[in-house]
């Protein structure tokens, strides 16, 4: 809730993932409920049949087909062409999406950190599984050089990394992300659902605090064949806010203000709407079968990803 | 309303008032917060306020409240002020009884001892006034009131109504206690005086706000039932002393001499003893201080059943229960035991006889048997001790004045013992009046003879046996007119077949009808020392002569026959006068024993009236000494009985005033002028004259207390002892709540910020 008064910046993979950490998460795997067609070749069985060792099935020859795919010793015997089809190996996308707007940025711990730590780990374990993964940062302010300028809804993106090697390119654009100004969701969701390809997971770490609301962004988002993982990060201090006497709060986004006069009626109506909130987020992603899940900032890491995302099958 | 700085608070207000308001405009600072969003915030605000219909009042109410703060010190600074019905307090009148009896011993002083009657009743009153109510900061009206008032014959008022602790407490410390016999009537009077009366619509004058009165004695006041407050006042009697308290007392005494031999003096002592059981006694008598006899006597007690009454006593208590009832309207009590049930003390009397011709202070003390120390359980000691001033023995000197002589006076006035009896004629009247020798004589016997500026106008037919010249004056000489030795000089007369006009200066306001028929005596006063040995029964008269007595007239009558008055007593400043004004010629009377008693106790009894008689002068703690000295005085000097010396100031005349006297005892007055004729050389060889002050009543010497007294209009049962309760001062019990409701206070607007 609170703005974090001196934030605390990664500045490389160490910051990120402790060694310990990444020993954890190394027999790790992505996973989905649902199988999805692949781009490259990875290490996921396809629904495709292709080429990979493991044998599927058999079936007519029709013209055209590959004819190294013949099964000759099948010809020798019956004096008819089958084709051998073998199980295609595919990757798997994974799409992470982490909030940069200024209001990630409060907390202590800070939720910025948190989802940088999460996408960190997420990023490592599809990395060194081979699947493609990509990251996109909503609102947040441009690169170096330029940080007091918003940069729109998107500010950053990177893509297809794949491979043990792109953990360190992944862990520089997580390093390099400062989070700021405000975005419009349902324009940053346009955006993510325009420019990807292929089907994956899409993990999305954010408040939620959107005030044009999340639904339209959300909507845009599910319905393209991603799983679509909504994890709502929300600091400590926002669920028992620690506030007394005559305030004025002031939205860190786009300068609103509050005046207030902290009493237990007030307190008490506040909670309930904050659970109502997160209450009604859940259903709307239920709805659409989005999975959904509120995470307290000052969650461990690997509790965060070894037990409340292999419950819900993110990882296995 | 009127404002009396209405112009400070004017200057006040326009500072305080724009300032609070530019205050005001100036809003709360809030502390700002940044957050990470204020959607839920907003959310939050706008459901309370939807529950909350008056949140924008609510958020002016703090301007409202300090407007009005501010309204209301501006309005004080401006002193405003109201006129209003007065509210008070409740009103206490104090009444303290300072009398003789209050002396007694018989209160416990809390520490085992015994303080008499008169501290307990001060430690009371003080006690009473400190449980008074004190006004508050905002209505100081509402304070308790009180006033004191000490009493004993005389009442006197030590501090006026005031809710002023101290002064009531200064008031009641002064008072001293007096040996004065106890009036209750003149001290109500005085506090429903105090009142103050007011007109209220449909009701008429009112007698003020009722007042509650407190009365601290120890309910032995003779007088109670005259004394009436108003409907509306409370009584309360605190009641001191015990019922029981012993006292062996002296209730009188008086010398006589031998109307024989004069230098034979008897001093008579009436004792009383208010115990139940015998007390025995010594009743020592010294002469000048110089023991002279000592009589051991035994009292008996006290009996409970009424019978000890004597008639006088008896007579004035039912009359007065008599008189409580009639203006209660009830029927007497049931329980007429318990109103009777005061045990009547038992008397018992001593006389002493000596030989003394000079005169002499004759003090009676009562002594402890053998020992000769001071009574021991003897409540009073005031009553121990008695005083009489004897005058030496002298014969009387009688003048008889008569135009033609009286055989019947002269023959009975022969048998009288007296130093002196001169026959004279008017023309040798008037001669010593001009002369100033008319003063050898004490009594002078006017025989059907008056100077002419005394006589009455004559009648149309007068009488030659009455002795009245005829063709007189229509009228008394005008007075402006009159010569000295035409009116009656000061002196003591008794007046035979005539009735005068003038006695002095002043008129005798007697009106003479003239001769009448027959009378025969109807009534006469028995009670009257002067008649007190006289029988007048079956006196017959030939020839009354009708008299009246107009009203403010000096005279009263003694005795009445059928036609009316035929012994008159007439007193003015210089003139002491009996006034037989029909001719005993013309009736049996000097044929009868009781005309020379008449004349023996005449003659005393005038004589008696200037100090000649045997108990000399005698005054009553509580009354003013008031008597005449002679002729031109000056340097009065009373010496009181405890030796003080106090300066008096002698009217022209002669007359003196002191008093009331405060105490028992012999109080000597000297000046420096002449003798009088019972005047005694004093120590400084200045003529001194002494008066004994005895308490001398049976009602304060009998000293058990009353459980209740009887006013006019109610009976009021004492009050149990030490039953006022003090106040106690709640302000430190309500300093500590308002500690505990600011903890309280505290508590919860903590609770109202932390959940």
């Amino acid at each position: 809730m609170l703005k974090t008064a001196t934030p605390t910046r990664p500045k490389g993979i160490e910051d990120l993932l402790t060694s310990d950490l990444i020993a954890r998460l190394d027999p790790l795997d992505l996973t989905s409920k649902k199988v999805f067609f692949g781009k490259l070749k990875g290490e996921r069985r396809s629904k495709k049949r292709g080429q990979s060792v493991e044998f599927a099935d058999h079936r007519p020859y029709s013209v055209g087909d590959d004819t190294r795919h013949i099964d000759w010793n099948i010809y020798a015997r019956l004096d008819q062409i089958f084709m051998k089809l073998f199980l295609e190996e595919e990757d798997l996308s994974l799409q992470l999406v982490l909030d940069c707007s200024a209001s990630s940025d409060c907390g202590e711990p800070s939720k910025f950190l948190f989802m940088q730590k999460a996408v960190m780990a997420l990023g490592y374990v599809g990395l060194v599984n081979l699947n493609r993964v990509g990251a996109t940062a909503m609102g947040g302010l441009a690169g170096e050089g330029d940080a007091a300028a918003p940069a729109g809804a998107v500010s950053s993106v990177v893509r297809d990394l794949r491979g043990r090697r792109r953990v360190h390119e992944l862990a520089q654009w997580v390093c390099s992300l400062e989070p700021g100004g405000d975005f419009s969701f349902k324009e940053a969701a346009e955006r993510i659902a325009l420019t990807r390809r292929g089907k994956g997971l899409m993990l999305v770490f954010s408040d939620f605090f959107f005030k044009e609301g999340f639904e339209e962004g959300l909507r845009r988002l599910v319905g393209h064949g991603y799983d679509v993982f909504v994890i709502q990060v929300l600091s400590p201090q926002e669920i028992d806010p620690p506030l007394t006497g005559d305030l004025r709060l002031k939205d860190l986004e786009d300068a609103d203000t509050a005046e207030v006069t902290i009493s237990a009626p007030l307190l008490k109506k506040y909670k309930a709407n904050l659970a109502a909130y997160c209450q009604h987020l859940g259903s709307f992603c239920a709805r659409r079968e989005m999975t959904h899940m509120t995470v307290r900032s000052d969650t461990p890491i690997d509790v965060l990803v070894l037990d409340y995302l292999r419950k819900r099958g993110v990882v296995r | 309303m009127t404002w009396l700085t209405p112009l400070y608070a004017g200057i006040a207000a326009a500072v305080a008032i724009p300032t609070l308001l530019i205050l005001y405009f100036l809003k709360l600072r809030r502390r700002d917060v940044e957050v990470s969003t204020t959607l839920l915030w907003k959310k939050a605000i706008q459901d309370l306020q939807a529950n909350a219909p008056f949140q924008k009042l609510r958020r002016n109410i703090l301007l409202i409240l300090q407007l009005l703060v501010l309204a209301g010190l501006l309005a004080a600074l401006g002193q405003p002020q109201v006129k209003r019905q007065a509210v008070t307090g409740a009103r206490h009148v104090i009444l303290i009884d300072r009398s003789a009896s209050m002396n007694a011993t018989d209160e416990d002083d809390g520490r085992g001892g015994s303080i008499t009657r008169f501290e307990a009743a001060k430690r009371q009153a003080v006690a009473l006034v400190e449980s008074l109510r004190e006004g508050g900061l905002l209505d100081q009206d509402r304070a308790d009131e009180a006033m004191v008032i000490a009493f004993d014959t005389q009442a006197e008022i030590r501090q006026q109504m005031t809710s002023d602790k101290a002064a009531l407490r200064r008031a009641i410390e002064s008072i001293t206690p007096t040996e004065a016999p106890t009036a209750i009537e003149e001290a109500v009077r005085l506090a429903l005086a105090q009142k103050p009366r007011r007109v209220e619509e449909n009701v008429g004058l009112t007698t003020g706000p009722p007042v509650t009165f407190h009365v601290y004695s120890d309910g032995r006041i003779p007088d109670a039932a005259t004394a009436a407050p108003s409907p509306d006042d409370s009584v309360e009697f605190h009641r001191l002393g015990t019922v029981d308290a012993a006292n062996a007392s002296i209730v009188g005494m008086r010398a006589e001499r031998s109307f024989e031999n004069p230098n034979r003096l008897s001093v008579y002592v009436s004792l009383e003893n208010t115990q139940p059981r015998p007390r025995t006694v010594d009743v020592e008598l010294l002469i000048d201080g110089v023991g002279a006899g000592i009589k051991p006597t035994t009292i008996p007690g006290a009996s409970g059943d009424g019978l000890g009454l004597s008639g006088a006593e008896a007579a004035r208590a039912a009359s007065a229960e008599a008189a409580t009832r009639a203006a209660a309207g009830v029927a007497p009590p049931a329980d007429e035991e318990s109103v009777r049930a005061r045990p009547i003390p038992g008397t018992s009397g001593v006389v002493f006889s000596l030989e003394r011709g000079q005169g002499a202070v004759v003090q009676v003390r009562l002594r402890d048997p053998g020992t000769g120390a001071p009574l021991v359980g003897d409540v009073l000691t005031l009553d121990d001790a008695a005083f009489l001033v004897v005058p030496p023995a002298k014969k009387l000197a009688v003048a008889v004045v008569s135009a033609k002589g009286n055989l019947f006076l002269s023959s009975a006035l022969q048998g009288l013992p007296l130093s002196k009896l001169s026959d004279l004629t008017p023309a040798m009247f008037q001669q010593r009046v001009l002369d100033g020798t008319l003063g050898e004589y004490d009594v002078v016997i006017l025989d059907g003879w008056l100077p002419e500026g005394a006589r009455a106008k004559p009648l149309a037919t007068p009488t030659p046996e009455s002795g009245q010249p005829a063709g007189t004056i229509d009228q008394p000489v005008p007075l402006a007119n009159a010569k000295p030795e035409d009116l009656l000089p000061p002196g003591r007369y008794i007046i035979f077949g005539e009735v005068p006009q003038r006695l002095g200066r002043v008129s005798a306001g007697l009106k003479d009808l003239g001769p009448g028929g027959a009378a025969s005596i109807v009534d006469w006063r028995r009670d009257h020392p002067l008649l007190r040995a006289v029988n007048l029964d079956g006196l017959d008269i030939a020839r009354s002569r009708g008299i009246e007595v107009e009203t403010g007239s000096p005279a009263t009558v003694l005795a009445s026959s059928d036609r009316g008055p035929i012994i008159l007593e007439a007193s003015t400043n210089e003139v002491r006068a009996v006034i037989v004004p029909f001719d005993i010629a013309e009736s049996d009377w000097p044929f009868n024993v009781s005309f020379v008693v008449f004349l023996a106790s005449a003659t005393g009894y005038l004589a008696d009236e200037t100090g000649a008689g045997a108990s000399g002068r005698v005054v009553q703690p509580g009354s003013v000494l008031s008597d005449r000295l002679p002729g031109e005085v000056a340097d009065v000097t009373v010496k009181l009985p405890d030796g003080k010396t106090q300066k008096l100031r002698a009217a022209s005349d002669g007359r003196i005033v002191f008093g009331p006297l405060a105490a028992s005892g012999v109080y000597a007055v000297s000046w420096t002028g002449p003798f009088g004729p019972t005047d005694v050389e004093g120590d400084d060889g200045r003529p001194t004259r002494y008066y004994a002050a005895n308490l001398f009543d049976r009602v304060e010497s009998d000293v058990g207390a009353a459980a209740q007294v009887e006013l006019a209009s109610r009976v009021v049962e004492s009050r149990a002892e030490g039953s006022a309760i003090a106040d106690r001062n709640l302000w430190p019990w309500l300093c500590m709540a308002a500690l505990v409701i600011i903890m309280l206070e505290w508590f919860v607007y903590n609770r109202k910020v932390h959940v």
